[in-house]
């Protein structure tokens, strides 16, 4: 071989080789402790009961197709899904990434998601098995491929991510129920170290991890559990933690001008609205001219900015960024006269005395006191409210429909959907008619023919773009009628960080507090 | 003695097999955890499967007939939210709350003796004004502003100690503060009246009359004789420091049984319940008996008359 194609291979070998090892990751290192407000009590996704646990579990387990940061729906381990038709009922069929590997070093194939199936839909475990309630059978081609048979259209299945996580079937036969869920094995970029309750979450990250650019770049983490506003900040403050979630709102302003720090603010996947009784004939509400009134006489956005200190997002019926999310439909605007006027011509010209439900545990900042402003401002345009408050599991009992007796008022409520979102599952429950034992309406306190065989169609409808069609034209009717209750707002949760650290935020499906990219400088 | 005792035991039991039955009643009657742990959009079927699976479908006495036959032989079911046994919940997280209530009992003893006493020796004289001062301040100051102030103070200014926390010495320090700080201001005014009383009577004045040094007579007889209202009180007070501390654990993030049970009772998580109120009851009537047994320590009068 001449010396010059000697010097051209050598020189070719060289840059294929940099090329490699510009691939090929550093290895994560060094120690990092972070701080959350809320704790997860599960870590198993199946038998999680709250949308909390996905704080923990979602660092270790992943889905077939997930939000990215800017919330587009990206594919994870599917290399690739379609939704067929076969004989008139729809398949998802699925290509599974290839080379996945578990925390266990098991590699990741059709068998696990079987299991996950398995596991997500079996009642005695799963507190989730409705969500496979639409699946007939889970076919496996091969390692790599296999598909979803449905008895009937499920547009949820698809809008909510395809619902399955990917658990290890061999770790679960090895190691049997309780450690399955107690010492959890995911594909997850952080691999599971311990768990002290009440305290913190420790976890290393996972050197197998399969996607090599978007990962942690720290070796140690460990997630310290500070339920209460103030001691989380001073621990931001003093260095014990170099990374929080859920600043008080009342301090965003101050962090963000706070030297050395970075903050990050997010629109969380929870819908605020007022839900009004509008089935029962007697009730004034029941008249559209009565809610249209309600709708005019609060005013959302001064609310947002005084109580809220403006960390919240006003939507009307479909936040930014969901399917189906429609720019020109705008929230009603604040106009007292309208609202007294339209109270009159619905034959209530001196208002009328009406119970308001608030809920007074703090699922959301500030959510009590947001209640009590909503509710007065009906009160001064004529709707005066009694208010009553409720504590969370008494207002939870209040709000379902499989129970003697109804909201009768008017009731501050809200329905998270995860990310990016979709409204089907949330419309199914508080604004279709309540149908006993049917799974419709189970929050509802309206009913309206022609939005219950939308959202019905809504339900079967798999196409994306169809939804989003469909969606658009359910929330113009829904808006215009003020139907299922009135949208207020989505809180914004801002997270802070240390010049020190380096973060992206990324979601899981329900929540932005997923750590997928999150490191120390070099 | 030992009849005494015998007879404060079988006491404490009635009260516990009381505290028992009432939770028990109470946090059937506050709502249903189902509707809790299931989402939102859960079937009928499933919440009818899930209140058999937890056997909140029988009736009333039969769950409690199971709870109390299972208690008696140490299990206290699952929790229904954490899913392990309740009972592991409670233990493992029993020695911090424990901890930090006989930290905030020393701190408070520790400041409302001497000021209690001081006060009471020269009452009217600056002493007595700042030990009243002290202890108005100690009622009018909730342990979470408290809690607060000193993080704002010793963690966020000074960088002394940590902010939150659960691990050494340096740890416990704000939280004992914090919880004891409320109960130093009635333990004052106790220790004050008391040692009022004492240095009036005629063996105190016998004592001057012989010429005791005065630092003997208020340190040594008139502190000992004043002791026993305030020893009849710590039951009490280390009683609502383990009930009370819920608050102190959630401001410093400190990992105790009274933040798992206030939790659990706003989720419905029965078995956590039932199982923190009834360590919390059994420890109730332990400190009562460790203070009765000590005023027979104190005043040899007391155990001659058992």
């Amino acid at each position: 071989m001449n010396h010059w194609r000697i010097s051209v291979l050598a020189a070719l070998l060289a840059s294929i080789t940099a090329g490699a090892a510009a691939q090929i990751p550093k290895p994560a290192t060094g120690n990092l402790t972070i701080a959350f407000a809320a704790e997860a009590t599960m870590l198993d996704p199946a038998k999680s009961s709250a949308g909390v646990d996905q704080y923990f579990f979602g660092q270790i387990y992943e889905q077939l197709v997930r939000p990215d940061p800017s919330l587009k729906r990206v594919n994870w381990l599917a290399e690739s899904w379609s939704v067929e038709d076969e004989g008139g009922k729809p398949v998802i069929d699925v290509h599974l990434r290839q080379g996945v590997k578990f925390h266990t070093g098991d590699t990741l194939t059709s068998d696990d998601f079987a299991f996950a199936y398995n596991r997500l839909r079996d009642n005695k475990v799963s507190k989730w098995s409705h969500l496979q309630a639409s699946v007939e059978a889970f076919e496996i081609v091969d390692p790599y491929h296999f598909r979803i048979h449905f008895k009937q259209g499920d547009g949820s299945y698809v809008a909510d991510n395809l619902q399955l996580w990917a658990m290890s079937k061999a770790y679960f036969d090895r190691v049997g129920d309780e450690t399955f869920g107690n010492t959890p094995v995911g594909t997850g970029p952080w691999k599971f170290v311990s768990r002290t309750i009440k305290e913190d979450l420790k976890l290393e990250a996972f050197d197998d991890y399969w996607n090599p650019t978007q990962r942690p770049t720290v070796k140690n983490l460990t997630i310290k559990i500070i339920p209460e506003d103030l001691t989380r900040v001073a621990a931001f403050k003093t260095g014990a933690v170099d990374w929080i979630d859920s600043v008080p709102p009342s301090m965003v302003e101050e962090f963000r001008k706070m030297p050395g720090v970075t903050t990050a603010s997010y629109v969380s996947p929870n819908n605020m609205y007022i839900a009004m009784d509008a089935i029962d004939d007697a009730v004034p509400m029941h008249d559209v001219r009565v809610r249209q009134a309600a709708a005019y006489a609060i005013d959302v956005d001064a609310i947002i900015k005084s109580v809220l200190f403006g960390q919240g997002e006003r939507y009307a019926e479909v936040g930014k960024g969901e399917i189906g999310y429609d720019s020109d439909l705008k929230p009603y605007p604040y106009d007292p006269k309208k609202a007294r006027a339209l109270l009159a011509e619905a034959g209530y010209p001196r208002g009328f005395d009406i119970p308001c439900y608030n809920l007074t545990t703090q699922r959301e900042p500030y959510q009590k006191e947001m209640g009590e402003a909503v509710f007065a401002y009906l009160s001064a345009a004529g709707i005066r409210c009694k208010v009553q408050g409720q504590e969370y599991g008494a207002w939870i009992s209040f709000g379902r429909r499989d129970r003697p007796g109804h909201i009768d008022g008017f009731y501050s409520n809200m329905w998270g959907h995860g990310l990016p979102g979709d409204p089907g599952t949330p419309w199914a429950g508080h604004v279709h008619t309540y149908v006993p034992g049917a799974g419709w309406g189970i929050t509802s306190v309206h009913s309206d023919p022609e939005l219950d065989a939308l959202i019905e169609q809504l339900k079967a409808t798999m196409d994306l773009p169809e939804r989003d069609a469909l969606i658009r034209k359910i929330a113009r009717i829904k808006h215009d009628r003020v139907a299922g209750g009135l949208t207020t707002y989505r809180p914004i949760v801002t997270f802070a960080w240390h010049d020190n650290v380096t973060f992206v935020g990324w979601p899981t499906p329900g929540f932005w507090r997923n750590l997928q990219q999150i490191g120390l400088k070099q | 003695m030992s009849r005494f005792l015998l007879h404060r035991l079988l006491q404490g039991l009635v009260s516990i097999v009381g505290a028992s039955i009432v939770i028990f009643l109470i946090s059937r009657l506050s709502g249903d955890p189902v509707q809790i742990l299931l989402p939102s959009d859960a079937t009928p079927e499933m919440i009818a499967e899930t209140r058999r699976t937890l056997g909140l479908d029988l009736p009333l006495w039969h769950q409690y007939v199971i709870f109390a036959w299972d208690a008696l032989r140490g299990d206290f079911g699952r929790s229904y939210r954490w899913q392990m046994p309740a009972l592991r919940l409670i233990l493992d997280r029993l020695p911090a709350t424990i901890l930090l209530a006989v930290c905030g009992l020393i701190f408070s003893v520790a400041v409302a003796v001497p000021v209690g006493v001081l006060s009471a020796v020269r009452p009217g004289g600056w002493t007595d004004r700042v030990g009243r001062i002290f202890a108005m301040l100690g009622q009018a100051m909730p342990a979470f502003w408290v809690g607060l102030l000193l993080i704002l103070l010793f963690a966020v200014q000074l960088n002394w100690l940590p902010a939150f926390g659960y691990g050494g010495v340096s740890h416990i320090i704000m939280p004992a503060i914090a919880l004891g700080w409320y109960p130093v201001a009635a333990q004052t005014r106790i220790v004050r009246s008391a040692m009022r009383d004492v240095l009036d009577s005629d063996y105190i004045r016998l004592s001057r009359a012989l010429g005791t040094p005065e630092r003997w007579i208020v340190w040594k007889y008139a502190l000992r004789n004043a002791a026993v209202p305030l020893l009849t009180m710590l039951g009490v007070y280390f009683a609502a420091m383990l009930g009370g501390a819920f608050v102190v654990e959630t401001i410093f993030a400190w990992p105790g049984v009274g933040r798992t049970v206030v939790e659990a009772v706003f989720s419905r998580d029965f078995p956590v319940v039932q199982a923190g109120v009834l360590f919390t009851s059994i420890l109730f009537v332990l400190s009562n008996l460790l203070v009765d047994l000590t005023y027979g320590i104190v005043d040899p009068r007391i155990r001659d008359d058992r």
